[in-house]
């Protein structure tokens, strides 16, 4: 089994801000991720409780690495300040690389 | 005739009672809560059935009557709005962006708080004006609209003097940031009239229009029955939610809370009367002024989040939700009916006394 090695970037951040990220996207012309509502605490308090509007939500992206800058660049340039948003990146390998 | 006495009786009502269990509730911190699905699913059935009745109710009376009411309420959010923003900038000293956030969430309405109202009228036994939850239904997007462009005009000035300061390269930059301002609103505009409240309240506003009393009456055991039981079940879950807040009232300040009961008060007064002198009826005025009065906590942080990111969010879904919400259902709403009480008749008393000895009897 051959595996090719991909990035994996996965987003944490509050619900409302995961159309800003899924704009990004797309923007780079990435059309895979998934995304599933999760709940914790950060720096923002205890997320989740009470209104949907305050969850959060965890987006998993594989990518390719040369996309993974632009996308980080901007997600970062465009929401750290005002969203609750943790990203981080991992090494992944895939079977078909050409779907990424 | 005495106003304690009224908000002493509407004190006891389930809808006050069960708010009150569910602070209590959060506050000892009981693990319960209403299942997410029935929390999202009954600010819909809610509005549902305000739209239904209210569609029904314009079928008799006409349009006619209603575009007057319609027009005033509009022009009275889109001023008031514009007063918050003056009182929370220069006395309150917020930045532009929470003075804008906060201002349009007090000049938004309250579709819960409308709910309220209306099963509290019910309790008296007072019919309101059909049309106002078509007036619902418009204004619930006017304040954000007007926050929302103000705040963008505000953005692009900044923008505007920096690229004066620069004066010749790394334009582009800066065009491309003015764009994106502009780009913004127009979806900004869009999502918030096509989102979920005012498309089904229009939607079971025209329902209800076509199908009238006779075809209503095979839903009314859903829609109109069970409408009170309804807003109890919704009451523990925004107290639950009100409750796990009051711990930021700390962190919202002095101004804020006193801000969040003067000028729902004062806004909300404003209403009853302008109604009154617009020939509404005695429930129809006290709804006006609610309209008026009431904050939006549930349509609010979905639009502001968005639309104006760099306001914080926990100061006005606190303040609204936490001390607006409460104020309004628990005490403006008995004085509301007071003064509208006062107004249409003078003379009499009112009835809320004998309907609280009769229940208490």
């Amino acid at each position: 089994m051959k595996l090719y090695p991909v990035k994996l970037l996965t987003i944490t951040c509050e619900i409302l801000a995961q159309k800003n990220i899924i704009e990004i996207l797309s923007k780079h012309k990435i059309t895979g991720y998934t995304t599933y509502e999760v709940s914790g605490s950060g720096a923002r308090g205890l997320r989740s409780e009470g209104l949907t509007n305050e969850k959060n939500v965890k987006i998993e992206i594989i990518l390719r690495e040369e996309k993974l800058q632009d996308v980080v660049e901007e997600v970062s340039r465009t929401l750290f300040a005002n969203f609750a948003v943790v990203l981080y990146v991992s090494d992944v390998g895939v079977l078909r690389t050409e779907k990424f | 005739m005495d106003i304690l006495q009224l908000i002493q009786s509407n004190l006891l009502t389930p809808i006050v009672l069960f708010f009150l269990f569910g602070i209590i509730a959060a506050r000892i911190k009981s693990d319960l809560k209403i299942p997410q699905a029935i929390s999202e699913f009954l600010p819909i059935y809610l509005l549902a059935a305000i739209g239904l009745h209210g569609g029904i109710q314009m079928r008799t009376t006409g349009f006619e009557n209603m575009l007057v009411p319609m027009l005033v309420a509009i022009a009275l959010s889109l001023l008031f709005t514009l007063n918050h923003y003056q009182i929370l900038r220069k006395l309150g000293k917020f930045n532009i962006f929470d003075s804008y956030a906060l201002a349009s969430t007090y000049g938004a309405v309250g579709a819960v708080t409308f709910s309220v109202g209306l099963s509290f009228l019910k309790n008296q036994g007072v019919t309101s004006e059909g049309y106002l939850a078509a007036v619902l239904a418009v204004l619930e997007p006017v304040a954000f609209i007007l926050a929302i462009f103000l705040t963008n005009m505000a953005v692009s000035k900044q923008i505007n003097a920096k690229k004066q300061s620069f004066t010749t390269d790394s334009k582009s930059d800066i065009d491309v940031g003015l764009n994106e301002t502009k780009v913004k609103l127009s979806k900004i505009l869009r999502e918030s009239v096509t989102g979920k409240a005012i498309v089904i309240l229009l939607g079971s506003i025209v329902i209800g229009y076509i199908i009238g009393k006779e075809g209503f009456g095979p839903i009314k055991i859903v829609f109109d029955d069970l409408f009170t039981g309804a807003i109890v079940i919704f009451m523990i879950e925004m107290g639950i939610i009100a409750g796990q807040r009051l711990d930021d009232l700390k962190k919202v300040g002095i101004f804020l809370i006193s801000f969040s009961i003067i000028m729902p008060t004062f806004n909300g007064i404003i209403g009853v009367v302008v109604a009154t002198l617009m020939g509404l009826s005695m429930g129809g005025s006290v709804m006006f002024g609610l309209l008026l009065a009431s904050a939006s906590f549930i349509a609010a942080p979905a639009v502001l989040r968005n639309a104006i990111p760099q306001a914080n969010p926990s100061l006005y879904i606190t303040s609204a939700l936490g001390i607006t919400f409460p104020y309004n259902i628990i005490v403006l709403l008995p004085i509301m009916f007071a003064v509208s009480s006062l107004l249409h008749d003078p003379e009499g008393s009112i009835d809320l006394f004998r309907y609280s000895l009769k229940d208490l009897i």
